[in-house]
């Protein structure tokens, strides 16, 4: 007994080291799984506050270009709303015609984002507080953005389009073909699709949007273009590179968006495996 | 003693804050963020005890986590390079760097030098190595490594040139 204590306090600098790099490699290895449980994230009062007083100083830098991105986002509803455009816009705004298409959109502001990592995550500036939840999907004015994982009250974390974690359904447009969108750790302008059959047709300069079967996103979302093609395993299957339409080096304001009709398609879905 | 205590927590926070609110908005290149928190493992007083020392960078590395999404990367290297430091200084001071009263922060240029070389690699691979987590990208791994770590050598250095109080000779 006394040995055991004698080698405790002897080695309690060792037994404190070994303790800590053990709780670290928990967290690390949670946060690498797309899992909800980790612990460490960026959506505490406290982090967001920092990072929201942050980037408030360095938005400053990127106004001009973040007002013209808004300028010609305005342009193009405003050409799609018509003489419709009398609505006031209010924190949360229903897209188009609300009985035919279910999602709802949130405006929010990026207070952080990285992708020089392979699995990135972006903050944004609302959370459950404004009725975000976890699977949301968030867009910008250009292109697809990521997806809600993780909601603090004031802040959530979104799993950036920019994460070796995510697969997204995604369709190559003016045909049926989808496939799945994934990122593989180099470019952060450069994602594949995945999963297209052989005989689908694949032309350079294509684009690829959102897919129907998607319940994050709405379809017909822009994401990028197909710069190069190759069939492999034999043949069989075409693996994609797709340029992003969206700079997800330079990101100000997204969208997040809410699908009404969510619960009612999982449910149906899941109808299906269990039978 | 109060003084001491004073000095770190003053270190600890505006370390923090150079590190979140300038040098995480760098970016050079699209990735290249100097990491200058780590210099506050190097100054922790000597004598110290080591407990407190461990704890302190562990929350560091934690607290650098919660603002970049890194799960618990940069606290492991942090205590890692924490835990390491009795055996860098002794490779660079010499054995008897206890008895010598030594303050990293008056040491000569060139010690100070080959101490942040030898702690810029133990933090930056392992951090890297956990940030990325996969073993297919040892490569992608090692460029992270290299280019930080340059951008961290050089930012930390100059900390050093501005903060050292070396005597005139």
């Amino acid at each position: 007994m006394q040995q055991i204590f004698n080698f405790l306090i002897k080695n309690r600098n060792l037994l404190l080291y070994l303790l800590l790099a053990f709780i670290g490699l928990i967290f690390t290895v949670q946060n690498h799984s797309y899992h909800r449980n980790s612990f460490i994230h960026s959506t505490g009062a406290f982090t967001g506050y920092f990072l929201e007083k942050q980037s408030s100083v360095s938005s400053y830098f990127d106004l001009d270009d973040e007002n013209q991105l808004l300028r010609e986002e305005n342009a193009k509803l405003r050409m799609l709303l018509g003489d419709q455009a009398d609505s006031l816009l209010s924190s949360s705004v229903v897209f188009y015609n609300s009985s035919k298409t279910p999602f709802e959109v949130f405006p929010a502001r990026v207070i952080k984002n990285r992708y020089a990592y392979r699995d990135n995550f972006l903050t944004i500036d609302i959370g459950a507080q404004e009725d975000i939840k976890e699977d949301m999907g968030v867009i910008t004015t250009n292109g697809i953005l990521g997806v809600v994982d993780k909601v603090g009250s004031r802040y959530s974390r979104v799993i950036s389009v920019l994460n070796s974690e995510i697969s997204l359904n995604a369709q190559i447009k003016g045909t049926n073909t989808i496939g799945s969108l994934t990122w593989n750790g180099n470019s952060p302008y450069l994602m594949n699709l995945e999963d297209v059959p052989r005989l689908a047709k694949v032309v350079k300069g294509d684009t690829i949007i959102t897919g129907q079967q998607s319940t994050t996103f709405p379809p017909d979302i822009l994401i990028g273009v197909v710069k190069d093609a190759q069939l492999i395993d034999n043949g069989s299957r075409y693996k994609i590179d797709v340029q992003l339409f969206n700079d997800m080096t330079n990101v100000g304001t997204a969208y997040v968006i809410r699908n009404r009709d969510l619960e009612e398609i999982q449910e149906i879905n899941n109808l299906e495996e269990d039978e | 003693m109060n003084n001491v205590i004073v000095h770190n927590a003053v270190r600890f926070v505006a370390l923090l804050i150079l590190q979140l609110f300038f040098m995480d908005q760098i970016n050079f290149l699209g990735y290249i963020n100097p990491m200058v928190y780590i210099f506050f493992v190097l100054l922790f007083p000597l004598e110290n005890n080591r407990w407190g020392f461990l704890l302190l960078a562990f929350l560091l590395g934690i607290i650098m986590d919660t603002f970049q999404d890194t799960g618990g990367a940069h606290a492991v290297a942090t205590v890692t390079l924490a835990f390491m430091r009795p055996l860098l200084l002794k490779l660079v001071y010499g054995q008897g760097y206890l008895t010598k009263n030594l303050k990293i922060i008056q040491s000569p240029l060139d010690r100070f030098l080959l101490l942040l070389l030898l702690a810029i690699v133990v933090h930056h691979v392992l951090l890297f190595a956990l940030v990325i987590f996969n073993t297919s990208q040892i490569l992608y791994i090692l460029k992270l490594t290299l280019s930080i770590g340059i951008a961290s050598y050089i930012m930390i250095t100059i900390l050093f040139l501005l903060f050292s109080k070396r005597k005139e000779q």
